[in-house]
């Protein structure tokens, strides 16, 4: 029998179903300590004190974690895709979220590790704190970051992610009707069931074994050594099997500091979030400002489009500038648009820093884009399958990066539809395919666009 | 204090109100019943008490003392899966499996108090369970599915029959 | 007061993997003296199925049941590198590289029943775990056989390993996003139809029916194909009319802390689900297949949308579609104040929410 192709059952299903598959919370080693976090209570302010020693000469306690443990502080996630650093993993001198990591206490319960933290003594001066996007380039706003309220590194430099193709002023010329439309999808949680957690476990040789509920174990490792400083074989990661991630689990929370705790304690530690702390101080899907306008033709062309994205990043970088780079490859959805401008910034703001959530920097683009896309079909008084048919990517029409697409399935989803939905599609469209465009689909706007060798 | 756990005797050492939860986890090692939220909100702690659906971390443990708790050890093993366990596997009632024993928990107090295959009664049943993987539609055809039948074939999945293949392009 | 019923469409596409830093993933094989097979691989299951969907394409290539597969993707020790499981990427990519590697083991499984046989190994080949000569398939032996062979007649550890890397993608010119290479492995479509029922006195929007289409390529496992489309349904659902971090962004204030404040969507609101499964394989996926799980939650929020639209009449924008959001909007058009102002040829939707109404530092028009 083959197996592609087939139903077969997960691989873990027996495990699951009765209970026995092994996550990071079900690891058991002995002698192991529990930790808990001393978080931001406030949005933005500066760490004027910090006094650790009440909370270090507490029975049970047996690590306290600030800043000055950590080999190295300050290490970017993506600085391999040239984004650099600009997040401390436990705070030093300002915090610039609620919920911000400052010091992790491991002791011999939690209890006892939650009494370390109260024991902190800690004092700030609170400093004005900015939420609303739209407001961060204005010059009475507050600072979040000494270079500003926007990462200023794209292509080294650049303070946006800009895309130019075409002619967009021709584009707006020759329209019949500019439409314009503002889309904000909200910010959500992962909500995976398993909160984040790590056991980290110092070995006889000198390793550490990090338990980690980690999406990516190797990029984990990576970062856990950076911060340690420290080669790779020091280091063994043990996961593969994870209670739910959605992105939330990539740039896990929990493994480095457990693993400082863990060598500093010469004892197991195990940090394991509250749904609470998930909630509240895991990263978030960001969420998204984003104003489009089209240049159409009464006939149902989209001309050109010219768009400015704004990323609330929340207080730190960490995978935004991929997410928004990734959201202007994809600003014209599953269309061909010939004329583009497109601006995309990552603006931080005092929430809890976003990440990479399922359908990462395109989730927010699909749903700005087919909204509009029905807006469009809706004032032009023509069918919404219509409109996305004749504009529908075809073999050779090219991105906004200007990429060739080879194998373009946006006819064939749309088709599927109508005829799921009974939907009688009028004659040039239901004969519709993806193959290149010519006839009446290659109007004059469409033909500089075309890519017929390369990528 | 003494409770009883899958037939099997315990002499709690946790203090009286300390949640039936963390005895079985901790003082236990049963890592089955999982720790999702520690308030209610999620069903990933679900235990059987004298047949009863209950959540394990809202539990005092000194409360089950008398009682019989089951967990989802208790219901079948990798070698002999009860129906409902064999019902899910078949249905691909699962992802990342971490709510699965909760829910294997739940979908057993139904079926065996006589709960319909009626998919909003189902639904209505496990309403208080967070999947964040499945959308849940597999969850509910397994359950109803085990209301009807008690043995399931473990070498495939079932066919979906809201969904339709369409094949195009050459073969590969 | 009334249900209003509504319907909406959306299409979408989506890039799989990241080929900013070559995106790698590697694989490595080793076969015991039975003929088993032990796959190790770094790519995490998040529920995914990773671990199902690698081992089902390693047993087809080299040619032996399912069930002789075992996968360890447990730790760094034994697994080689895996840029990690995101990005759709942990069938279209990783699934590539324990193809190569499961190929390489086929190909000394072969080498050694040749010899064992006497006979070219082009001239061999394998099924469900037995090896046999093209044409003559009762002339052959067991894999079991032929890997036993391998350790103790013919000294010889047969292994494969796989190594996925793309491109480096690169720009041409920052200024304009013109790439040399492509960023992504591969683009996937997707659509959906939401219906909806709107009712005008609660406001509360509820999702009736969600028909889905998925171009998938090829369904390596037509099961967890539809575990990610359903999943990822309900997700794109809790974005449409349930979940939000912050209930009054930008504000931070009234976050949910718990499931109680914090609406994750539960059975009870599980629309009616069709799935349409396209199978146009892919150029260059494993067995034509094409990453679609991250897209799965991204066609449903604009279909809701349009579907709202269709139902009551007016556009919200701003998600989720809460009741407030929907009574607040109904409000609006009741006052007359819902229409996008029209400036010759420029129709003007949500002014009000414009970075140019709201902020004073970055003003921005056509």
């Amino acid at each position: 029998m083959k197996a592609v192709g087939a139903r077969l059952p997960r691989y873990d299903a027996m495990g699951h179903v009765t209970g026995t598959t092994q996550f990071v919370d079900d690891v058991r080693v002995p002698r192991m300590l529990w930790a808990k976090m001393l978080r931001s209570p406030h949005h933005h302010a500066a760490i004027t004190r910090m006094d650790t020693s009440r909370a270090e000469a507490m029975p049970g306690v047996r690590a306290v974690i600030t800043w000055e443990d950590v080999p190295l502080l300050t290490y970017g996630h993506l600085e391999a895709l040239g984004i650099p650093a600009d997040e401390p993993l436990l705070a030093k001198d300002e915090v610039r979220y609620k919920g911000q990591p400052i010091a992790l206490v491991a002791a011999e319960d939690v209890d006892t590790a939650m009494a370390g933290v109260d024991a902190i003594d800690i004092e700030y001066s609170e400093r004005p704190a900015l939420f609303d996007v739209r407001k961060a380039f204005d010059s009475d706003s507050a600072q979040i970051h000494p270079w500003g309220n926007w990462y200023p590194h794209f292509e080294g430099e650049m303070d946006r992610r800009k895309i130019r193709k075409g002619d967009i002023d021709e584009a707006f010329e020759q329209a019949d009707k500019i439409i314009s439309g503002v889309y904000r999808p909200a910010a959500i949680e992962h909500v995976p069931v398993e909160t984040q957690v790590c056991l980290a476990v110092p070995e006889s040789d000198g390793r550490l074994t990090i338990y980690s509920c980690t999406q990516a174990l190797y990029f984990t490792m990576g970062v856990i050594a950076a911060h340690l400083q420290v080669p790779l074989n020091k280091l063994k990661v043990v996961g593969g099997t994870v209670g739910g991630g959605f992105g939330g689990k990539v740039d896990t929370a929990s493994d480095t500091v457990s693993a400082l705790a863990a060598m500093k304690a010469g004892r197991p530690v195990k940090w394991r979030w509250t749904r609470e702390e998930e909630f509240l101080a895991s990263s978030t899907r960001a969420p998204w400002h984003m104003e489009i306008i089209d240049a159409v033709t009464d006939n149902g062309w989209i001309l050109g489009r010219k768009m400015l994205t704004l990323h609330d990043s929340g207080a730190y970088a960490r995978f935004s500038p991929y997410g928004v780079t990734k959201h202007s490859f994809h600003h014209t959805g599953a269309y061909t648009i010939p004329n583009l401008h497109f601006d995309g910034y990552v603006v931080f703001t005092n929430r809890v820093p976003t990440t990479a959530m399922r359908g990462f920097g395109v989730t927010s683009i699909s749903f700005a884009v087919e909204t509009h896309m029905s807006r469009v079909a809706n004032e032009l008084g023509m069918d919404p399958y219509e409109v996305r048919l004749l504009n529908a990517n075809r073999i050779n029409d090219t991105s906004p990066n200007r990429i060739r697409y080879t194998d373009p399935s946006t006819v064939d989803v749309l088709q599927s539809l109508a005829g799921a939905e009974g939907v009688q599609l009028e004659g040039a469209y239901a004969g519709m395919t993806r193959d290149p465009r010519s006839g009446d689909l290659l109007p004059d706007h469409l033909v500089g666009q075309l890519k017929t060798e390369g990528h | 204090m003494r409770i009883e756990v899958n037939g099997a005797g315990h002499n709690v050492t946790s203090p009286p109100l300390a949640s039936l939860l963390t005895v079985l986890r901790e003082e236990m090692d049963v890592t089955s019943v999982k720790a999702g939220c520690e308030s209610g909100g999620c069903g990933a702690c679900t235990v059987l008490i004298d047949g009863q659906p209950r959540r394990s971390c809202l539990t005092p443990v000194v409360t089950a003392v008398g009682s019989e708790v089951t967990t989802v050890e208790g219901l079948g093993t990798p070698d002999s899966p009860s129906a409902i366990q064999q019902s899910f596997i078949h249905h691909y009632a699962m992802q990342c499996g971490f709510c699965t024993p909760g829910l294997v928990v739940a979908a057993t107090a139904y079926v065996n108090g006589g709960g319909s295959d009626d998919l909003d009664s189902v639904a209505e049943a496990i309403s208080g369970h967070v999947c964040r993987c499945t959308g849940y539609n597999k969850i509910l055809e397994a359950v109803a599915a085990a209301v009807k039948s008690s043995e399931f074939d473990l070498s495939s999945t079932a066919v979906d029959k809201n969904t339709v293949v369409i094949k195009t392009g050459g073969a590969v | 007061m009334a249900v209003h019923r509504g319907r909406g469409i959306a299409a979408i596409e989506y890039p799989t993997g990241m080929n900013q830093n070559g995106d790698p993933s590697q694989a490595w094989i080793k076969v015991k003296p039975d003929g088993r097979i032990d796959v190790f691989s770094g790519t995490a299951d998040i529920g995914n199925g990773a671990k199902t969907i690698q081992s089902q394409i390693v047993a087809d290539t080299i040619g032996v049941p399912y069930e002789w597969v075992t996968f360890d993707n447990s730790n760094t020790d034994s697994s080689p590198v895996c840029t990690g499981t995101f990005a759709s990427r942990a069938t279209f990519v990783a699934g590539k590289a324990v193809l190569k590697a499961a190929r390489e083991v086929q190909r000394k499984l072969l080498d050694v029943a040749a010899q064992e046989m006497e006979i070219s190994p082009e001239d061999l080949e394998i099924e469900d775990g037995r090896v046999s000569v093209k044409g003559l398939p009762d002339e052959g032996m067991d894999v079991g056989e032929v890997a036993g062979a391998a350790v103790y007649g013919h000294g010889i550890l047969v292994t494969g390993t796989g190594a996925q890397l793309n491109p480096y993608a690169a720009f041409t010119d920052p200024g304009t996003g013109e790439v040399d290479s492509p960023p992504h492995a591969a683009i996937s479509y997707a659509g959906c139809v939401a219906e909806v029922e709107v009712d005008d006195v609660t406001g509360e929007v509820r999702v009736t029916k969600l028909t889905q289409s998925y171009d998938v390529g090829r369904a390596i496992n037509p099961s967890l194909v539809e575990g990610q489309i359903q999943g990822g349904a309900i997700m794109g659902l809790g974005l449409g009319v349930l979940e939000t971090s912050y209930p009054y962004y930008p504000s931070v204030e009234h976050r949910g802390s718990g499931f109680g404040s914090y609406y994750a969507p539960s059975p009870l609101d599980m629309p009616d689900l069709e799935t349409i499964i396209i199978e146009n394989p892919s150029e260059d996926g494993p067995y034509g297949a094409k990453g679609i799980g991250e897209m799965a939650n991204n066609s449903q929020p604009a279909a809701i949308a349009t579907a709202v639209y269709d139902a009551i009449g007016v556009w919200i924008t701003e998600l989720p579609i809460t009741p407030e959001a929907v009574l607040k909007a109904l409000d609006k058009k009741a006052a007359g104040e819902d229409q996008p102002r029209r400036d010759g040829k420029m129709v003007i939707f949500d002014e009000d929410l414009s970075v140019n109404t709201v902020g004073a530092g970055l003003q921005w028009t056509a």
